[in-house]
């Protein structure tokens, strides 16, 4: 039932996104800043209720907001609107900028909110429960105080459309969940054809081994990525929750038939680590432990309702069909060969679960290397975003410190000394005795590496050079990780 | 008038009545204090730990130390404490494993009348950490006939002999080009100069490819990585410095991230191998807490 409201959801909403890009063909394309003023001029009202039951009626959209949850948050940002935030709580760090706002808290001081004097306070049902007397603070000093949180993924389209009429970004919108469902549904046409189907368990907390019900987010992801949830069967632990009961026994007599397992990890409800998954009594025996299969995930993609869940869908389609999702058909071309290129090709042919910080304190540490999403050249919205994170932040690609910041420099090309660097760390390479004689060894950066590399026969001499800023192709870069283990 | 002198004469004395009420109660919870010191001749071994929440290196590191102490000291009971609440607080939830920390150790070491009792640490060193497990002991220490501390593993000079012929053994014979980097935990307490010690005395005794750094002092990764080039090394091994091979091992040292141990170095072209093996796992390691032990058996209380 449930499978068939979302494939029948998805058809609508790809319909729509058809018939909007066929509209937006004959109208000419829509500069992103007149359609956002053709929105200010189309609201007249904003009228709906909230999911604690406020009547919302507003004569224009909020400019001054503060959002006390981080998935609203996020979602501003997508819908453009993040221009409009003055302040989120302190879990908001996606994307980057939000950790920069000034930071509120439902369990503070409600005076510091009403300071700010913001025009709307976005919450969610779970923070007026937790602090009632905080948001009728904010009410009675005459704030506006909306409440969303969709309970299930059918809800999303609704959630996202309140959020659009209280900011004036309905035409954003629009775009955004039809690119979302578009994004859901290339995944889904990608394993739709797989013939064996894989099984996984997806784990969401460490105490008592408990999974997630069949109409949760991650459930519903499973199915989206082509996946069979061994664990169709588990019931809540209390009404209306996500989290269910299922405990040790039953995932080891399912041993046999999981062939992958996926952990959530996150500040709440974590499942475990790789290492105390697989050093787990009997464990041993569950096939996805025996063939390393064993995945984490950050809830922020997969249990959160925000437009990054289709990352989590395809996080979750990768881990069962490397070979298909991760395939490098499209890169083995003697075309020049970009970082941007180069970054794809690494975390494919690593297969490199994305990375995404976990820690909701990520912005206030100090990083060594790179710091997540502060690449002056590779903005959030990059479509490469989270592959050139992933290698860089693997430490397979170096990047560039300017007075001004990060740079990765995503379009320029990629040298044969810079693809030595990244085979050498991602392989296991020992010194050969057999030591060529490399004429230009001097002129490299890496003498080490570059004299391993090639005694190892990863790269081949040109008249007994080795050419260190020579560009090189997307092909040859497939072709050197083939020598990677 | 007089009744106000009257009034003040009767409070004065009702003070004074009070006052001497009050010198026999307290000599009462004197006594009570003293009936309440355990029995000399039940002995105990406190091994007092940070903890660890990785089940498949805790048995093997310190469960291995706490046998050890217990096969060796037959009369005494040994028992476990962690100093960290959240590893104790997630074993709780996430395994069912109760085990104590320091306060709740010490108060069920009263309540079963322990009167002997030896405290050991598995501390590396003389830091912030072995600090407070003393401060938080020595409240109870009236309460027992006899409380004796054993000392960390890095303290006297022939700690560190001992430890390095511990690991190096281990180690056998390092080829030439050959680089060993022990990562240690590194602490803001002066007790840091401990590592630098530990690697001055590798050099003096003649291990000039071994090296010791910390994750979050000194030696910090990039001095660590200056030395491994000025000896000229193609390979490094990486180790923990520390009793357990967990999260720190796992990630700073071994992970995958732009910023570990291991990373770093190869993007310098070493080939680089992990070792997670923790020093609780090296029976000569073992041995030296089990000596402090009885150093601490033999030794004056404190």
């Amino acid at each position: 039932m449930k499978k068939k409201s979302i494939s029948l959801c998805l058809a609508a909403v790809l319909l729509f996104a058809v018939l909007l890009t066929a509209c937006g063909r004959t109208a000419g394309p829509i500069p992103a800043q007149t359609a956002a003023q053709g929105d200010y001029a189309a609201v007249s009202a904003i009228s709906f209720t909230d999911d604690d039951g406020r009547k919302i009626n507003i004569e224009a959209p909020c400019e001054r907001i503060i959002s006390l949850y981080s998935a609203h948050t996020e979602n501003l940002y997508a819908l453009g609107a993040g221009d409009k935030l003055i302040g989120a709580h302190s879990t908001s760090t996606y994307p980057a900028e939000a950790a920069f706002l000034d930071i509120y808290d439902y369990n503070g001081d409600p005076e510091k909110v009403i300071a700010a004097e913001p025009d709307l306070v976005l919450i969610r049902p779970f923070i007026t429960r937790r602090s009632p007397d905080f948001i009728s603070a904010l009410e009675k000093a005459g704030i506006l105080v909306v409440s969303l949180y969709p309970e299930s993924f059918d809800e999303f389209d609704d959630y996202i459309n309140k959020l659009a009429m209280l900011t004036g970004t309905e035409q954003k919108a629009r775009q955004e969940l039809a690119a979302f469902y578009g994004n859901i549904e290339t995944i889904t046409a990608q394993t739709r054809s797989i013939k064996d189907k894989k099984s996984i368990f997806f784990e969401s907390t460490e105490a008592n081994l408990r999974t997630v019900t069949p109409d949760s987010m991650p459930a519903i992801a499973i199915e989206l990525a082509g996946g069979i949830n061994v664990a169709a069967d588990a019931v809540p632990v209390e009404e209306g929750s996500s989290i269910a009961s299922f405990g040790d026994e039953r995932i080891l007599s399912l041993a046999e038939k999981i062939d992958v397992y996926v952990s959530q990890r996150g500040a709440m409800n974590a499942g475990g680590d790789e290492r105390s998954i697989v050093s787990r009594p009997g464990f041993s025996t569950i096939k996805a432990i025996a063939e390393g299969k064993v995945f984490l995930i950050n809830e922020k993609i997969i249990s959160s309702p925000t437009f990054r869940y289709y990352k989590g869908v395809k996080e979750l389609a990768r881990y069962m069909y490397q070979e298909v999702m991760d395939s490098l058909d499209a890169y083995m071309k003697n075309d020049k060969a970009t970082r941007r290129d180069f970054a794809n090709i690494v975390v494919r042919s690593m297969h490199l679960p994305i990375y995404i910080p976990y820690s909701s304190k990520y912005y206030q540490e100090e990083h060594k290397g790179h710091t997540y999403g502060m690449f002056k050249d590779v903005p959030w919205t990059d479509v490469d975003f989270d592959y050139i994170e992933t290698a860089v932040l693997s430490g397979y690609i170096p990047w560039e410190k300017g007075s001004e910041g990060e740079y990765f420099k995503p379009d320029e090309p990629v040298t044969r000394e810079e693809l030595a660097q990244a085979i050498f760390i991602m392989g296991e390479f020992s010194g050969k005795n057999s030591n060529y004689e490399i004429a230009d060894l001097s002129e490299c950066n890496n003498t080490r590496i570059v004299q391993t590399l090639v005694d190892n026969g990863v790269f081949v001499l040109k008249d007994g050079c080795f050419e260190p800023d020579k560009e090189v192709t997307m092909q040859e870069i497939v072709d050197a990780l083939l020598f990677v283990k | 008038m007089k009744k106000l002198l009257v009034f003040m004469l009767s409070i004065v004395m009702c003070t004074a009545a009070l006052a001497g009420c009050a010198v026999p109660v307290s000599a009462n919870n004197e006594e009570a204090e003293a009936t309440a010191v355990g029995d000399a001749s039940k002995k105990a071994i406190l091994v007092v730990s940070f903890g660890t929440s990785y089940n498949d290196t805790r048995e093997n590191t310190i469960g291995a130390i706490e046998k050890q102490i217990a096969s060796q000291y037959p009369d005494y009971e040994v028992r476990r404490a962690f100093t960290s609440q959240i590893i104790i607080d997630k074993l709780s939830s996430r395994d069912g494993l109760q085990i104590d920390n320091l306060s709740q150790a010490m108060n069920r070491l009263v309540a079963d009348g322990i009167g002997t009792l030896i405290v050991q640490p598995t501390h590396v060193m003389n830091g912030y950490e072995y600090e407070e497990m003393m401060a938080a002991v020595s409240p109870y220490k009236d309460k027992f006939a006899d409380v004796k501390y054993g000392s960390p593993l890095l303290t006297s000079v022939e700690d560190y002999e001992e430890v390095i012929a511990a690991l190096t053994a281990d180690l056998g014979n390092i080829p030439e080009g050959e680089a060993i980097v022990f990562m240690g935990h590194g602490t803001e307490h002066y007790a840091n100069a401990t590592y630098s010690a530990l690697d001055y005395m590798l050099k003096d005794l003649g291990y000039k490819n071994i090296f010791v750094g910390t994750v979050e002092s000194y030696p910090s990764l990039d001095t660590v990585l200056k030395k491994v080039d000025e000896y000229g090394a193609r390979k490094v091994t990486l180790l923990p410095l520390m009793i357990v091979a967990g999260d720190h091992a796992t990630n700073d040292m071994a992970g995958d991230e732009e910023d570990s141990w291991k990373n770093a170095f190869k993007s310098k072209g070493y080939e680089v191998n992990c070792v997670l093996k923790g020093l609780g796992e090296y029976q000569a390691i073992r041995n030296i807490y089990s000596e402090h032990v009885g150093a601490a058996i033999n030794g004056k209380a404190e």
